[in-house]
């Protein structure tokens, strides 16, 4: 009997121990997913991400070569972007849809064709 | 030889006075006007999907900077550019009847598809869709002549 006892006691411990650092763990989940992204003449790569409606998210872009730019005027959203410096979007999407950014800072005579599209699921 | 000198010279003659860029009469300019509101210059009924603000006429204004002020002038009326009455047919001042008569959609095109054979180049792929949606607002929303100074290019 005592040593049930005892053994129920260590399982719950333990159990109380998982749940211990299942919480501290538990911010690191809910952390705004980060993606780079690299900006060179005249693309993004990558040019096309999908995100989740209501998921907080980072966009770190770095420039390869000229200064370049982005704009998404659906989502208010707008960075410049330099070679050697991370230049960093914040936002959580919250309309579903497929939104196109341009490249907000001439560079050049692709600069029109320089897309970068968000794919927002729901 | 003196018979194969002088047909050369009269058939050559009138070939490269052909490629010299002369003022055109009115009645050219106003023909070539005609033919190109009603036949060449398409997307006559397409609308402007970007909405006039102050924001909007100064993302033209900044487009417009990039791309458009080597000929047409950093106020899109010519101001400072050397060689603006000189081209056949001349860069014309954005603000006069013959440009603001298109629709928005035509003036988008011109800016997208450019005109030939004037020396109006096509910007598709060098300036994205939205940003010369950008220009067409800048174009009708024009700072008055000499206001903006002239393009540094021309060592203004």
């Amino acid at each position: 009997m005592r040593l049930r006892i005892l053994s129920n006691l260590m399982i719950g411990a333990v159990l109380l121990g998982i749940s211990i650092a299942d919480s501290r763990l538990a911010p690191a989940d809910t952390a705004p997913k980060r993606i780079d992204v690299l900006a060179k003449r005249f693309q993004f790569a990558p040019d096309n991400i999908t995100l989740r409606k209501g998921e907080p998210v980072v966009l770190v872009f770095q420039s390869e070569d000229v200064p370049h730019g982005i704009r998404f005027r659906e989502l208010n959203l707008e960075t410049e972007i330099h070679k050697g410096h991370a230049s960093e979007l914040s936002f959580t999407p919250t309309v579903a849809g497929d939104f196109v950014g341009h490249c907000s800072r001439f560079c050049g005579s692709g600069h029109g064709s320089m897309l970068l599209t968000l794919h927002v699921r729901e | 030889m003196r018979p194969a000198a002088a047909a050369f010279v009269l058939i050559v003659c009138p070939v490269l006075q052909g490629c010299r860029a002369t003022q055109p009469g009115k009645v050219q300019t106003a023909v070539m006007t005609k033919v190109k509101h009603s036949l060449f210059v398409g997307d006559k009924k397409m609308q402007n999907p970007i909405a006039l603000s102050p924001a909007s006429v100064q993302d033209g204004k900044e487009a417009f900077t990039h791309y458009c002020v080597a000929c047409h002038g950093l106020d899109g009326q010519n101001t400072g550019v050397p060689f603006a009455d000189r081209m056949d047919p001349p860069v014309p001042s954005l603000t006069s009847t013959e440009v603001q008569t298109y629709t928005d959609g035509q003036l988008k095109w011109v800016i997208n598809n450019g005109i030939a054979p004037s020396g109006m180049p096509a910007s598709m792929g060098i300036l994205s869709d939205e940003e010369q949606w950008d220009i067409v607002i800048f174009i009708r929303h024009l700072p008055p002549a000499g206001s903006l100074g002239e393009p540094s290019m021309y060592g203004n």
